[in-house]
């Protein structure tokens, strides 16, 4: 991590994502269709960022969207994917397929051990055994020892110490404090792993507030926080919202018709040229629109039909 | 509980009580990404025979979630109803490192005769055909947990443009993301793995063991109404074949119907074919 002493990290959304310099190895937060850094990765594609290399765990839309959006030259993941949801990932597939972007698949385990080592400031870690796997073939980086102390054999992976984390959350305070409701998945160490953090959350609060219901991430390892209501759809933000899966299933139908559609039909209308993201806001729906993902927790009923919309 | 009403079950509710009964009173188990069947299973299991079992909600690291529903999509907050406390997902691996994870459950678009998995991609590293979305934990996972169940709900062959026969189990993956027993380069034993391997393949046509000298995938039972010849054309490969091959044990009225409750929105089923779906065995 970087250290951030400064006691003022609020900016714009264009300021925040103008200070990554494109080539950079960034890192997202939430997982699968969960707590994405969306409006972050809108803004990376509208400012051009390219030739980044993303590293992670399982993930969705989030990766998918910005190889359509020309952000990535190479994807280190151990997943993406919509799962049983919506199946392949289409942009990510095709872009692999041809041969544009490079994927070096990966393991979760592997990502997290690597972010652990940037943590503990040492140049690799050592792990039980992994042997077997082609995903050691694409990994060549991980290498075997013989444990000095007890003469076994263990598997050895470098550190990895991302440029940029961007993580989505629900509560700051100007200092950058940070607060995170669960799930966590893996944003507290994918943060504290990166030399700068870009924070977009929910609300921007007082630090007295913020001293009532306590940071979980420190300021100091935040570079620039953003407040972005919704910031994370269509992807969900509890407690705060669930998942717009009728905004995904349009997002799936656009971008399996091939490049030229979802250019046109995604791209330039949900993510270029807006001016900010209320304009996208508006465009999903409105704040009243919108409304309908956060009442998940009225009843059971009501949470399963936002999550499967022909479910009674 | 009155399982009134319960007069049928579907190869869903068969697999799932075949991959519950792979749990053990008190085992450690975790599943993460792509999962409804599996999910399916370990509540199944947690509310059965197996309450003791301790079970981490996917990626959202939950303790012992009891979900109103399953979602289909693993990192749902629906995965963290009453779990208790919610952990990060480097502690699951952690644990799984120090050799305390027993159980989890993982599939494959290819599966051979070893129980290697292949879920990265169909071609070579030099040719991909198609891109798969990757195995998430399964890679480093599959070395370190005691033991996995494998499950597939397409064991089939279909056919190609060209006519060909496309199975789901192989004589050899394409590419190894999950290995099994034995690959081209060893054994799990000649490696030293800590974790023991695949012990139970569940498929929507029997359930599968593996042979101790051979590591070959050996018949173990056929679900009701499937013959030997059904299943060895549906299979890319010659599984192990002994001279007495049972019938799958059927699911109690009470499993079924938890089963139901458990996943309402019946997203277990997701993925299977209709034909596979219609199918109704009478209790």
């Amino acid at each position: 991590m970087g250290i951030h002493s400064s006691k003022n990290k609020l900016c714009s959304l264009f300021e925040a994502v103008s200070q990554i310099e494109d080539g950079s190895l960034i890192a997202v937060g939430g997982n699968l269709s969960a707590r994405e850094p969306m409006a972050i990765i809108r803004e990376m594609i509208c400012q051009g960022k390219h030739d980044m290399h993303n590293i992670g765990g399982a993930h969705g839309i989030d990766v998918d969207l910005m190889c359509a959006g020309g952000v990535l030259k190479k994807v280190q993941n151990s997943y993406v994917g919509f799962e049983a949801d919506f199946g392949l990932a289409p942009n990510y597939r095709r872009l692999v397929e041809q041969g544009r972007i490079e994927s070096q698949d990966t393991d979760c385990v592997a990502i997290l051990t690597q972010l652990r080592a940037s943590v503990f400031g040492v140049p690799f870690m050592p792990m039980p055994l992994v042997k077997g796997t082609d995903i050691l073939k694409l990994n060549q980086e991980f290498k075997t020892m013989m444990c000095p102390y007890t003469d076994e054999e263990i598997s050895i992976l470098p550190a990895l110490k991302p440029d940029w984390a961007i993580i989505h959350a629900h509560k700051s305070d100007k200092k950058g404090n940070i607060r995170l409701f669960p799930p966590y998945f893996s944003d507290l160490l994918v943060v504290e792993a990166s030399r700068n953090a870009i924070v977009s959350v929910e609300e921007i609060v007082s630090e007295k507030e913020m001293d009532r219901i306590g940071a979980n991430i420190p300021y100091y390892e935040v570079t620039a926080v953003v407040e972005v209501p919704f910031g994370a759809h269509p992807t969900s933000c509890y407690p705060d919202y669930s998942y717009d899966r009728e905004h995904i299933s349009e997002y799936m139908k656009l971008a399996k018709q091939g490049e030229a559609t979802f250019e046109a039909k995604y791209l330039d209308k949900y993510v270029r040229n807006l001016k900010d993201h209320q304009i996208y806001i508006d465009l999903v729906g409105g704040k009243e629109g919108l409304s309908k993902l956060t009442k998940w927790n009225e009843d059971h009923g009501t949470w399963k039909r936002l999550l499967m919309p022909s479910a009674a | 509980m009155s399982s009134n009403g319960i007069d049928y079950y579907t190869v869903d509710e068969l697999m799932a009580t075949c991959m519950a009964r792979t749990i053990k009173e008190g085992n450690t188990v975790y599943n993460a990404v792509a999962v409804p069947l599996p999910f399916t299973a370990i509540m199944l299991a947690s509310k059965t025979h197996a309450p003791n079992s301790i079970f981490w909600g996917g990626l959202l690291a939950g303790v012992n979630p009891r979900p109103p529903f399953l979602p289909q999509t693993s990192g749902d907050s629906v995965m963290l109803y009453h779990a208790n406390p919610v952990l990060h997902a480097h502690h699951i691996y952690d644990l799984a490192m120090r050799g305390e994870l027993d159980r989890i459950f993982f599939s494959g678009a290819q599966i051979d005769k070893y129980g290697n998995l292949n879920n990265t991609l169909i071609g070579s590293l030099d040719n991909i055909r198609i891109k798969l979305p990757g195995g998430a934990g399964a890679s480093h996972l599959a070395c370190l947990a005691r033991n996995y169940t494998i499950w597939s709900i397409r064991h089939e062959a279909t056919l190609s443009g060209k006519g060909k026969k496309i199975f789901t189990f192989v004589d050899q993956v394409d590419f190894v993301t999950t290995v099994g027993h034995k690959t081209p380069e060893g054994t799990r034993e000649e490696w030293g793995l800590r974790g023991g391997g695949p012990d139970l393949v569940v498929t929507n046509l029997g359930t599968f063991d593996f042979e101790p000298e051979t590591h070959l995938m050996r018949l173990k039972t056929m679900h009701p109404g499937l013959t030997r010849e059904e299943i060895l054309e549906s299979t890319g490969f010659e599984p192990v074949l002994s001279d007495s091959i049972a019938e799958t044990p059927p699911p109690t009225r009470e499993e079924v119907e938890i089963i139901r409750e458990t996943d309402p929105m019946e997203t277990r089923k997701l993925g299977f074919s209709p034909e596979t779906l219609a199918k109704r065995f009478d209790f």
